[in-house]
């Protein structure tokens, strides 16, 4: 054994993070405040590189289009091309500006009760489905804020540092919604898989249930505001054994495209 | 000053793995590009700059997760022991030997976490979801260490004929 010294530190500071993991308050607290310090550094990092990945793929993006404008236009003039790719960067503008408007829209329906952000990252393991704001702490983020888009629940904040805020989607594995069936008097727990689909849980064969149903959150977890859209039922098995249905769910946001978000203030 | 040299490359590669994968359409394959950094430094370099490494390493892979408190920390850290019995033990020749290594690790990794996650909290919600994702995961973090492995040699050799 040539290094006991640094095999006994090891085992010292695994024998603590597992008192960590095992969500014992006072190791935690500490171990929270750690993370917090290495936040401070790592946070402007993912925004700053955020925004230098976001430029290059605007200019690949730019570079595909351009290439696409020329096989087509062959034998057009190069004021046509010029033309034709001002009017593509314009439409993704107008399409930029839409979402932008709606997103205001929403905010002025809601004054003073969000915060729009930018998504910065995701999780860094695909074992969880987490997203990374360019918010945190510094606008009052805390955990357990509702997290949304116009066109339906996103998740909630788990972490607050000071440049970014950790959100867990909804298809986290971790994650289970109390959610109702629009218009209709059923209600169940809506839980991530870790995969794209959800599944709507305890909700029983004889309950009135359709495909194509909508979903909204129910506000009896605590956790999310009454009214929110969550999804649509895709598919709904009633043939297998025991009293629940078993039924898929496709959430209304496609959680990989995200790019902007809103944070509900409570 | 070598310690801290990796460490940040350990956090630029952490970094960018957050930022440049939101942009990709897949969630398959999602490589740890911190673990090649502490398989070299573990197997390559002295024990206290492989545990401050992998002690950073954890901690920036944590803050970029919504993995329990801990969790990725605890298996950093234990990969990093691991390597640091198996130093000499194993033969690492060619950056092809190495990748191996490296995939081998992802999936001792992804044990030590469904392990950690059922001693600690007997949570057993995700095991089917880290199990699926082990083998592309390996895969894929093998392949990139094939070009991680390069970067960090070559910041050691520079580092070795300053010193």
């Amino acid at each position: 054994m040539k290094n006991p010294l640094i095999i006994i530190i090891t085992v010292i500071i695994l024998t603590i993070t597992f008192f960590v993991s095992t969500d014992t308050p006072f190791f935690v607290k500490g171990y929270t405040k750690l993370k917090d310090s290495v936040s401070i550094i790592a946070g402007p990092g993912l925004i700053l590189m955020n925004r230098i990945t976001q430029g290059t793929r605007d200019t690949i993006d730019l570079y595909v289009n351009l290439t696409n404008v020329k096989k087509e236009n062959a034998t057009l003039k190069k004021k046509l091309e010029a033309l034709q790719l001002e009017n593509q960067r314009l439409a993704e503008f107008e399409r930029e500006s839409q979402r932008l408007k709606d997103i205001l829209s929403f905010s002025q329906h809601n004054p003073n009760t969000l915060i729009a952000a930018h998504v910065t990252g995701e999780d860094i393991k695909n074992w969880f489905k987490c997203i990374i704001i360019d918010k945190g702490s510094n606008y009052a983020l805390r955990e357990k804020m509702n997290v949304i888009t116009p066109r339906g629940l996103v998740g909630q904040v788990i972490e607050a540092h000071r440049w970014h805020a950790k959100i867990m989607v909804i298809n986290d594995t971790n994650s289970s919604v109390d959610v109702f069936i629009d218009g209709r008097n059923t209600r169940g727990i809506l839980e991530g898989t870790g995969q794209a689909k959800l599944k709507l849980k305890y909700v029983r064969k004889t309950d009135e249930a359709e495909i194509g149903d909508k979903l909204v959150t129910s506000g009896k977890d605590t956790i999310y505001q009454k009214g929110l859209p969550v999804g649509i039922i895709t598919t709904i098995t009633r043939g297998q054994a025991g009293i629940f249905a078993d039924i898929d769910v496709v959430p209304f946001n496609d959680f990989k495209k995200l790019e902007e978000v809103l944070v509900i203030k409570k | 000053m070598r310690a801290l040299l990796y460490i940040c490359i350990g956090i630029i590669l952490s970094i960018l793995e957050s930022a440049i994968f939101t942009f990709l359409p897949f969630e398959f394959f999602k490589p740890d590009l911190g673990l090649p950094l502490i398989l070299y430094v573990s197997f390559f370099l002295e024990p206290q700059v492989g545990l401050i490494v992998s002690i950073f390493i954890g901690l920036t892979q944590e803050v970029f997760s919504s993995a329990p408190h801990g969790s990725i920390f605890f298996t950093k850290l234990s990969l990093f022991l691991i390597a640091l019995f198996l130093k000499n033990k194993v033969y690492v020749d060619t950056k092809y030997s190495f990748s191996y290594y490296c995939g081998i690790f992802v999936i001792i990794e992804s044990f030590l976490f469904i392990a950690l996650s059922l001693v600690a909290r007997g949570d057993t919600k995700n095991m089917l979801n880290v199990l699926f994702y082990t083998l592309p995961n390996a895969v894929f973090t093998g392949f990139l260490s094939l070009f991680v492995l390069p970067l960090v040699s070559y910041v050691n050799v520079k580092l070795s004929s300053r010193g």
